[in-house]
C-alpha cells in the first residue's frame, strides 16, 4: 500500500509543482517564457505562452507516470516494481529541476528573449535525476529481494515421469490478435508514409522519423504477436513472431528449476517482452506462464503459453534425467 | 500438445511421427482448427529429419486428419478426434491380424462376411 500512496503523491505532487510554478510567479515573467536553448547557445531559440509553458510539461509528466502508476494501482498483488521506481524519480526529478530552471531565466526579463540558457542548472538536474534513478533502483531492488526471496525454487515443483524407452516432446503457442492488428495496421501507415515520402507528396524530413517510428512499432508487435514453446531433449526453447526468430533457448542443464504461474500484464508492466522485479515475462495474454529460473541467475524467465503445468513438469523430469 | 515417440519401435521413422501426431489428436491434446507446430520445430523436438516429419504429416493430410494452409500453416481438420481414433483401431486390428498370419485381404474378407 506504501508504494502505490508514494507513487500517487508523487505523481501528484509532481504535476502541481510543473504547472503551479509558472503561474505563482507569473508577475515576474514575460508575456511568453524562453523554453528552449539550442545546444551550446546562449541565446533561446523557442518559446510558449505562460499557460502553455505550465501545461505541456504537467501533462508530459502524466501521461508518463500514468503509464506507470495505473499498472501498479490495478496490480492485485503489490508485486516489486524497481523500474516503475527506477523511471518516476528521475523523470519526475528531470522535469521539475528543468521547469524550475526555465522559470528562473526567465524571472525578471521583460522579453523571452533575453532568457539566458540556464545551462549549470540542467547539468547539476541530470546529475541528481540521475543519482536519484540509481538509488531508486537500489532500494527497490533491495525491498523485491526481501519481499519475495522466499521458498527454495524446488519446493512443489511439478515433475512428470517419463517413461525410459520414451523420447517427449511438449509444444505450445500463444496468440495475441491485438498485437498483430496492430502490427498491421502501424505496417501499413509506414508503407503510406512511405509512398508519400518517395513520392515527394510532404516534406521528406519529418517524414522519415514518422517512417522509422511506424516501422519500428510495426515489427516489435509482430514480432511479440505471438510466441512458440517447446521442451524436449534439448530443453526449452522460446521464439517469437510469425517466422519463429529470434529464438532463445535453455539446455535441461541450463535450468534450475521450471514451475507454472499466473501471471497478468499489470504485474509485469504491460504486454511483450517485459522486464520488471519477477524476472523477463513474454506477456502476450493474462494467465498461466512457464517460469523457469535459469541455472546461476537471480531472475527468473516466464512466457505465457497454455498448458504451462506440464511443460513445466517435463521441464523438470528432464532436467532431473540429466542431472542423475 | 504432448507428443511422444518409443525409441524401441522398430517401424519408420515416418509411420512412429504419424501415429505420434494422430494420437496426439485422438486424445485430445490438440483439437479441430489448432495450429501444429512447424515441420522444423517437429523434427528439431522429436530429433527427426524433417523430410520425414514432412512425409508424416502429408500421410496424415491424405486420411484426412489434418489440413494444409497456405499461410496458416498446417492445422487439425474438423472431426479428428473420433477419426483418428478409429484409424489407430484399424491399425492395431491390422496388425493383430498380421501377427496371426493373416493378410490385409483376409482382414477385408472377414469384414465384408460381417452381418
Amino acid at each position: 500500500m506504501a508504494v502505490r500512496t508514494t507513487a500517487v503523491l508523487w505523481t501528484v505532487g509532481v504535476t502541481a509543482v510543473l504547472a503551479g510554478m509558472p503561474f505563482v510567479v507569473r508577475e515576474r515573467l514575460p508575456d511568453r517564457l524562453a523554453t528552449h536553448w539550442g545546444l551550446g547557445s546562449e541565446v533561446a531559440d523557442g518559446s510558449m505562452p505562460l499557460w502553455a509553458a505550465s501545461l505541456v510539461p504537467a501533462l508530459l509528466w502524466l501521461v508518463t507516470a500514468a503509464g506507470a502508476t495505473v499498472p501498479l494501482l490495478r496490480a492485485r498483488a503489490t508485486a516489486a516494481r524497481p523500474w516503475t521506481a527506477a523511471v518516476l524519480l528521475p523523470t519526475g526529478i528531470v522535469l521539475a529541476g528543468s521547469q524550475a530552471a526555465v522559470v528562473r531565466a526567465n524571472l525578471d526579463r521583460a522579453d523571452w528573449r533575453e532568457a539566458r540558457q540556464p545551462g549549470a542548472w540542467i547539468v547539476v538536474v541530470l546529475v541528481v535525476a540521475v543519482l536519484a534513478a540509481v538509488a531508486a533502483w537500489f532500494v527497490a531492488t533491495r525491498r523485491a529481494r526481501a519481499e519475495g526471496g522466499t521458498g527454495s525454487p524446488d519446493s512443489g515443483a511439478p515433475a512428470l515421469r517419463i517413461p525410459d524407452d520414451r523420447r517427449v516432446a511438449w509444444f505450445s503457442r500463444t496468440v495475441n490478435p491485438w498485437m498483430q492488428l496492430v502490427a498491421a495496421v502501424t505496417g501499413l501507415v509506414a508503407v503510406g508514409i512511405l509512398v508519400a515520402a518517395v513520392g515527394g507528396l510532404a516534406d521528406p524530413g519529418g517524414l522519415w522519423a514518422a517512417f522509422a517510428a511506424c516501422a519500428v512499432a510495426s515489427l516489435s508487435c509482430a514480432l511479440f504477436s505471438s510466441v512458440q514453446a517447446r521442451v524436449s531433449e534439448r530443453g526449452l526453447e522460446v521464439s517469437f513472431g510469425p517466422l519463429g526468430w529470434p529464438t532463445r533457448r535453455w539446455a535441461p542443464g541450463d535450468i534450475d528449476a521450471a514451475r507454472a504461474e499466473t501471471r497478468g500484464p499489470a504485474q509485469v508492466g504491460g504486454w511483450g517482452y517485459r522486464v520488471s522485479g519477477l524476472g523477463t515475462t513474454v506477456m502476450l495474454r493474462a494467465g498461466e506462464c512457464l517460469v523457469i529460473r535459469p541455472r546461476g541467475r537471480r531472475a527468473d524467465f516466464a512466457v505465457s503459453v497454455d498448458d504451462a503445468r506440464r511443460g513445466a513438469a517435463l521441464l523438470n523430469a528432464l532436467r532431473t534425467d540429466r542431472s542423475a | 500438445m504432448l507428443l511422444s515417440l518409443d525409441k524401441s519401435d522398430t517401424r519408420p521413422l515416418h509411420e512412429q511421427v504419424a501415429g505420434a501426431v494422430r494420437r496426439a489428436i485422438a486424445e485430445g491434446e490438440c483439437g479441430p482448427g489448432d495450429r501444429l507446430p512447424s515441420a522444423r520445430d517437429l523434427s528439431a523436438a522429436l530429433d527427426v529429419n524433417v523430410n520425414t516429419v514432412l512425409r508424416a504429416l502429408r500421410g496424415l493430410r491424405d486420411e484426412g486428419l489434418l489440413e494444409f494452409r497456405r499461410g496458416r500453416g498446417v492445422t487439425v481438420a474438423e472431426g479428428a478426434g473420433p477419426h483418428s481414433g478409429l484409424q489407430i483401431r484399424v491399425r492395431e486390428l491390422v496388425a493383430e491380424a498380421a501377427r496371426l498370419g493373416y493378410s490385409r485381404t483376409d482382414v477385408i474378407d472377414m469384414i465384408r462376411g460381417l452381418p
